[in-house]
């Protein structure tokens, strides 16, 4: 299900229009062509992300789940929600890798009703689960837009002022049916700085982007299952943070992570996560040990519950660090521009270069491949050339 | 399940090639073990795991004192002089190939060490440098290889010299990248144990051993990093690392318990202090820091 990553994108539909543009190779294919053209909207894509912003990097995000009956239509495959519900899985792991002490919680409404599904939390395998949950339940009535934002507002509300308030809102109807006037609603939520966006399934509802634009969130319309994937994908980088988020120096944890065994003396013992679970999960030598209270957990991060210290490993806060010191653009040069017959290969992969262009960082001046150059700025995050000499190797952090 | 001819590995192997370390090696009236002994063992490493299957591929990168290096494959030119065989199977002409790449090697050793010979001398080497590189290599094969054929990765990074601080951000994005692509990094450590490498086999699943003696690198190399991962399991490994994930500060590089993280960069500092030395954030002093829960109680105005 998930192998057809890579393919099309919503970039199919621009192909179609520039079919003339299109060349066959030298054994007749098109792939070649496609594959190139694919590689220009990547690049084009890269190049749009915006840099030098404040990231308000402590999310805390409600997924809002429309499963009313528009919810079981058939125009997305299998239907709406199952397709909804496969998407956000992959979207809840992007969230929780790009934003690591970041919560999240979800909440779905059918029936005119609201309902809390999972609690904000920092454990996506927990909120997984839930979601595959969903999946054998019906869709039904109607969908009360109010009566859900105002479920997430209780919670968001008690959010630190330092860490961001946002709501993300998978809607299928083209109504909401709502106990009160959800422009009263609106007014907390702006009052409350909650950034709201939604993902809209059928077609623009005025209301919504009226509660989107108001609230400086993203109100989009999906075109078909890749745009969908596409338009989620958003939402999982920070949002600049709002002018209002309270900076503060937070003061956290670093657990010394215990392997047990023989050698280091420690008993057994149960942690605080399983604590009331009433299994025997949880019963062992092992663990993550709080460097204040002493108190067990099995994984981090968490919030310790007996002194409220905030636990993590360094790594974790590590795998944000890229949207901090984030890589410059490479330079893009044509391959006019070298000696003509002169060989010329990626510095990463060592391919020949054959395509009309080669891109260069202008730090270490190392030139690479479009494949790499892509793989460099979305994946790795850091440049061959430049971590391999000690004269470019640290990156400067940016901010305005 | 799989028929054997369908899946195939590639080794990336790291080796260190510290000019300080070897040098100091070299000088001992008998060394524990010489770069051209170590490079010999990698060899027999290289040339076994080829044998397993035919479809197996090797790669060799230096990671030197101030840049890596690419040895092997070689960067493919078209000249009929340099054609590189390693595409395509010669059946009979499979030791020829063992010695070709092996020769191939050691002469890039040779002329490594012996171009770099006035350059100042550091006593770590760029790591993460040369893991990267690795990374792009292993994402071009899994682009090349062909349809049907399953393929699994793992970097073998034989260190012997120091850790290089200012290196964990560019390390870390290889492991995290690493991870995310199935790549296990191996770890296999002559001389100063490297707390890098240690969170880098950890999150990635490889295997981190300092080896007990230098001279016998041969035997661990086929014991402990030849086996794939997949196998790995049916064997009695060395035990685990503890790991130390503590946080170095960013202000003194110190390991810390206990501090404190700036909400907009998460830059982490040993003390409060009421400026952000990252990203020049000012913060409201709440004093004293640790009663920030009961603030959130305020009546709203
Ligand atoms: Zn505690
Ligand atoms: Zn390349
Ligand atoms: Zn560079
Ligand atoms: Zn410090
Ligand atoms: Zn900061």
């Amino acid at each position: 299900m998930a192998d057809d990553d890579d393919k099309g994108y919503r970039w199919e539909t621009e192909y179609e229009k520039t079919w003339e543009v299109l060349q066959e190779d030298a054994e007749g294919s098109l792939q070649t062509s496609i594959d190139d053209m694919l590689h220009k909207a990547k690049r084009r894509k890269l190049l749009e992300k915006i840099t030098n912003v404040r990231l308000g990097m402590m999310r805390h995000l409600f997924i809002i789940i429309d499963m009313s009956v528009s919810m079981g239509d058939q125009d997305l495959k299998p239907t709406r929600l199952i397709c909804s519900l496969k998407l956000l899985e992959s979207f809840i792991e992007e969230y929780f890798d790009q934003n690591p002490i970041s919560q999240l919680g979800i909440i779905v409404t059918k029936n005119k009703r609201a309902e809390k599904i999972t609690e904000l939390g920092g454990n996506p395998r927990r909120h997984i689960s839930a979601l595959q949950k969903l999946k054998e339940r019906a869709c039904q009535g109607e969908p009360s837009l109010q009566n859900s934002l105002e479920l997430a507002l209780q919670t968001l509300r008690h959010m630190p002022s330092h860490a961001s308030r946002e709501i993300l809102t998978i809607y299928g109807s083209l109504t909401t049916c709502d106990p009160g006037d959800i422009v009263e609603t609106l007014k907390i939520l702006k009052d409350a700085h909650v950034r709201c966006s939604m993902v809209g399934l059928a077609a623009e509802v005025r209301i919504c982007k009226k509660i989107c634009s108001d609230t400086h969130g993203k109100y989009t319309v999906i075109l078909d299952e890749s745009h969908f994937k596409d338009l989620l994908n958003q939402h999982t980088s920070p949002p600049p943070a709002m002018m209002n988020t309270e900076s503060s120096l937070i003061r956290m944890g670093f657990p010394h992570q215990n392997l047990g065994g023989d050698r280091t003396g420690h008993k057994p013992s149960m942690c605080m996560c399983h604590l009331d679970s009433k299994t025997v999960e949880g019963f062992s030598t092992t663990g993550y040990f709080c460097p204040q209270c002493k108190s067990k957990y099995c994984e981090l991060p968490v919030e310790c519950k007996s002194c409220g210290l905030t636990l993590v490993s360094a790594p974790h806060l590590a795998r944000s660090y890229h949207h901090l010191f984030p890589l410059d653009q490479s330079k893009e040069v044509p391959i006019t521009d070298f000696d003509p017959g002169q060989h010329i290969f990626c510095s990463a992969c060592q391919i020949e270069i054959q395509e009309q262009s080669v891109y260069q960082c202008k730090k270490c001046k190392c030139i690479y491949c479009i494949d790499c150059d892509i793989f460099i700025h979305e994946t790795l995050h850091s440049c061959p050339g430049c971590s391999s000499s000690r004269q470019t190797q640290t990156a400067e952090a940016v901010f305005v | 399940m799989a028929d054997s001819t369908s899946t195939c590995s590639l080794v990336v192997i790291i080796l260190d090639t510290n000019p300080a370390w070897w040098g100091r090696q070299s000088n001992h009236g008998n060394p524990k073990l010489s770069l051209s002994k170590c490079v010999d063992s990698l060899m027999t490493f290289a040339n076994s795991h080829l044998m397993m299957n035919h479809l197996n591929k090797i790669a060799f990168i230096a990671a030197h004192s101030n840049f890596s290096h690419f040895m092997y494959p070689k960067r493919q030119q078209r000249e009929v002089t340099d054609i590189d065989t390693n595409i395509g199977e010669i059946n009979d002409g499979k030791y020829e190939l063992f010695d070709r790449m092996n020769n191939q090697i050691k002469d890039e050793i040779k002329s490594l060490v012996l171009k770099n010979m006035e350059v100042e001398f550091e006593n770590d080497s760029l790591i993460a440098g040369a893991l990267s590189m690795a990374l792009c290599y292993i994402h071009r094969m899994e682009k090349e290889k062909p349809i049907g054929v399953k393929m699994t990765s793992r970097v073998l990074v034989v260190k012997a010299s120091e850790d290089n601080p200012a290196q964990y951000m560019n390390l870390m994005n290889t492991v995290f990248t690493a991870q995310k692509q199935n790549v296990v990094i191996d770890a296999c450590i002559l001389d100063n144990d490297s707390g890098l490498l240690q969170q880098a086999c950890d999150i990635t699943g490889g295997v981190y051993l300092k080896i007990p003696q230098p001279q016998g690198m041969l035997q661990y190399l086929l014991w402990v990093y030849l086996p794939d991962p997949s196998t790995r399991e049916q064997l009695t490994l060395p035990a685990r690392v503890q790991v130390d994930y503590r946080a170095a500060c960013f202000c003194h590089r110190n390991l810390i318990d206990i501090g404190y993280v700036c909400s907009v960069c998460l830059s982490i500092f040993c003390s409060f202090s009421p400026i952000c030395s990252t990203c020049q954030t000012t913060f409201k002093i709440i004093a004293p820091p640790k009663l920030t829960k009961k603030k959130s109680k305020k009546p709203t105005t």
